[in-house]
């Protein structure tokens, strides 16, 4: 009986926390399991090693001037790209920096390679126009875009930010040599280097720019296309555009144009420190030194007055010409012009046979002369007024000069004839100014008129005098005594 | 024994025997305490004062047995790495006793989204935004020196190579994204080429692409909440109150002279956090 009323007791006890537990409680909680990343195995990517040999410490050298664009609100400066300018002058090449735009077609006339930079400020058509000539003759251009160095402007009605980039600018100039620039940057969420918009390339268009590459690091790229030239450094499968998330295999980070002088690349980043010594840029930059220093420049008559190979310059007056006082004169000052461009002159009393040369003759020139003329296919008519040169035809002799410019494997000479000493020395004069703007040129040969040549003055006249009509004299007052 | 003895005999007995064990039964059943649903609110980005909050309100759960689950209610960008990563370690350790359901109301972005992921169910809005998987950093300059600042070092001032701080910000990516593949695991419907691109998706998108589980309410987060913690007839309580808190706040988004405040940071440094595009003005 105790044992009930114990029983019965110990229920109406517990039998309230049951009932509240079960009114409250249905079961154990479902704690689900589930891991969290080991912190501590995480690492941060680490720099790509080189993969390529880099080239000889014993570069081969040239002797050129790579042009460094800062003309057109150009973002970057010559300390960044420090790897590249060094590579340059490791070549044996000078760096020169472009601040005036128009003194570019100037310049273009002496450099090897014209380097344009994350350029914000679009080319016109003068400018174009000499880059195109330029390249031509065999120059080179490259051009660096870099997406990450926008020029950032606010909406004035939204307050939104856009950004301008410096694509639309290169292509300003990059579209005459068949080469586009997008306004994107290229990614890869798979494989990159330490940030998705730092992109890996493996895959290269065959140049000497990729020579030697196994693998480059881009550090934010536009992507570039080229479909009438190269696309040099192609993506991976997994590389994606920003402008559509899409791959692309006719676009890459690097293009070089048909003729093979004009070389676009979308990323600038890689020139910088440290990423110039990631992966194999180190051996880039170096191809690119090369590339721009080693252009087969053609110099012609267009690249006056930095038509010479050499540091000195000899000097040979033509035979028949007369020493006069404003000859020597007019050939002091083109010394001093000479010398400012860092070349000597050597005044030589025989025809120079090589080496860089300037060559002064009338239009009877000494027997000499007579290779030269031949070459030139130029025709002296005795006793005539006239010279028959090829694609000029019949050319006056009076007022008129001519200008050669003969370019060997050994030295250039320029060779220019006048009618007459003083004419000679007129032109002579005339060059010192540094431009050929009044002469008609074609390739090697010019005629410069220099408006001087009596033949072609007018007899002179006595000044007429107007009829005075009969007046009577002014009367005088006679004097009187 | 007279019957009226008897009577009151069994009375007593009855009474000693069961009413009064009743009775302290009713009294002590008191000890078993009313489960509570406790719900943290996140209405500001994390940095250090909110996370602090956060971790207190999550040790209040932890500590008190009748807070059977957890409710995260965000409406966050995100914040700095540090606090977000703080607030998830903790969160890790509430997870291994007690159910955490998470209802997303305008935003969990980011860091939002570091939390919200490991949590064992995600409710969204048709439009909240959630996602902006991944890390957002300032680089520092390259280090110059000035004339009237002498450090110890070329680092002492800007904290770090650029190259280093930029390797370090895929580090803490890693972390992140490993985060939450394990917090989803088997949940997501697309690949990393789409869940880790930064995207911020609306709440039925992110639904579609299993970023979180379901269109729902607050209320609805609750009841999954107690229907993990095998919960009925359970109060829902702010554990902000329970905790004892008093609000203590820093700016930590930018705030421009005439008082706008801009989605950017008051600091330079690592955030887990979205940025969104300026408003229309």
């Amino acid at each position: 009986m105790k044992r009930n009323l114990l029983l019965i007791a110990i229920a109406a006890l517990i039998l309230p926390a049951i009932a509240r537990g079960l009114w409250f409680y249905r079961g154990v909680p479902e704690t689900s399991v589930f891991a969290t990343p080991d912190f501590s195995a995480l690492s941060a990517p680490q720099a790509p090693l080189k993969s390529a040999e880099k080239p000889m410490d014993d570069p081969v050298q040239y002797e050129g001037v790579a042009l460094f664009d800062a003309a057109h609100a150009n973002q970057f400066s010559l300390a960044e790209v420090e790897a590249l300018t060094g590579a340059v002058k490791a070549r044996g090449g000078q760096v020169e920096l472009l601040t005036d735009y128009a003194l570019l077609e100037h310049k273009l006339k002496y450099a090897s390679a014209f380097v344009t930079i994350s350029p914000m400020l679009s080319f016109n058509a003068e400018e174009i126009r000499a880059i195109e000539r330029f390249v031509e003759r065999g120059g080179r251009l490259l051009v660096f875009t870099e997406p990450t160095r926008n020029s950032i402007y606010f909406d004035f009605v939204s307050g939104n930010p856009i950004a301008y980039s410096d694509a639309s600018a290169a292509n300003s100039l990059l579209a005459s040599f068949g080469i586009t620039v997008n306004d994107d940057y290229l990614y890869n969420l798979e494989r990159n280097e330490g940030n998705f918009r730092n992109v890996f390339f493996d895959e290269f268009g065959k140049s000497e720019v990729t020579f030697g590459l196994k693998e480059v690091a881009l550090y934010g790229t536009h992507s570039l296309e080229s479909p009438s030239g190269l696309v040099l450094l192609r993506g991976a499968e997994s590389t994606l555009s920003s402008a559509n998330d899409a791959h692309d295999p006719a676009q890459g980070g690097a293009a070089l144009s048909a003729d093979g002088n004009v070389l676009a690349f979308g990323d600038l980043t890689f020139l910088t420190s440290p990423y110039n010594n990631y992966a194999d840029n180190a051996v880039l930059i170096d191809n690119l030194a090369e590339f721009a220093l080693s252009g087969s420049r053609t110099v012609t008559l267009d690249n006056f007055p930095f038509v010479f190979k050499g540091k000195t310059v000899r000097l040979y007056l033509s035979s028949e010409l007369i020493r006069s006082t404003e000859a020597f004169a007019a050939l002091g000052r083109m010394q001093a012009a000479l010398r400012n461009m860092k070349l000597q002159v050597e005044f030589v009393e025989e025809l120079p046979r090589d080496g860089d040369a300037i060559i002064v003759s009338t239009f009877a020139p000494g027997e000499e002369m007579e290779p030269l003329i031949k070459k030139f296919g130029l025709e002296f008519e005795a006793g005539s007024e006239f010279v028959t040169m090829p694609g000029f035809g019949r050319v006056g002799i009076y007022g008129n000069n001519i200008l050669l410019f003969d370019a060997t494997p050994n030295g250039n000479r320029l060779i220019l004839f006048g009618n007459k000493i003083e004419d000679a020395v007129y032109l002579i004069d005339t060059l010192n100014l540094g431009y050929l703007s009044f002469c008609l040129s074609q390739e090697n040969i010019a005629v410069c008129s220099t408006g001087y040549g009596s033949p072609y003055q007018t007899e002179t006249s006595p000044t007429p005098v107007p009829e005075m009509e009969n007046t009577e004299e002014t009367p005088t007052p006679e004097a009187q005594g | 024994m007279s019957e009226s003895d008897q009577r009151w005999g069994r009375i007593r007995g009855g009474f000693l025997w069961f009413v009064l064990p009743l009775v302290i039964g009713i009294l002590a059943s008191a000890l078993v305490p009313k489960p509570v649903i406790g719900v943290i609110r996140l209405n500001d980005a994390i940095y250090s004062y909110t996370a602090r909050d956060m971790i207190t309100q999550i040790q209040y759960a932890m500590d008190h047995p009748e807070v059977r689950a957890v409710v995260l209610a965000f409406d966050t960008p995100g914040g700095t790495v540090v606090d977000t990563e703080a607030v998830y370690m903790e969160l890790a350790r509430l997870r291994e006793k007690k159910p955490v359901v998470t209802a997303v109301n305008g935003m969990a972005a980011s860091g939002g989204y570091y939390l919200a992921a490991n949590t064992d169910h995600i409710y969204v809005k048709p439009t909240s935004m959630i996602g902006n998987i991944g890390v957002i950093g300032y680089l520092p300059p390259a280090p110059f020196i000035i004339e009237d600042i002498i450090t110890t070092g070329p680092y002492k001032l800007w904290g770090a190579p650029r190259d280093s701080d930029m390797r370090q910000i895929e580090m803490v990516k890693q972390g992140f994204f490993e985060a939450v593949s394990l917090g989803r695991e088997g949940k997501l419907k697309a690949g990393p080429e789409v869940i880790f691109t930064g995207q911020i998706w609306a709440g039925i998108e992110a639904v579609r692409l299993g970023v979180a589980d379901e269109i729902g309410t607050e209320t609805d987060a609750v009841k999954k909440a107690a229907s993990l913690a095998k919960v009925e007839n359970y109060e829902v309580a702010n554990l902000y109150d329970l905790a004892g808190l008093t609000p203590i706040t820093s700016p930590f988004f930018f705030q421009s002279p005439d008082g706008v405040k801009l989605p950017y940071p008051n600091e330079a440094g690592t955030y887990l956090l979205y940025i969104p595009p300026l408003p229309v003005k």
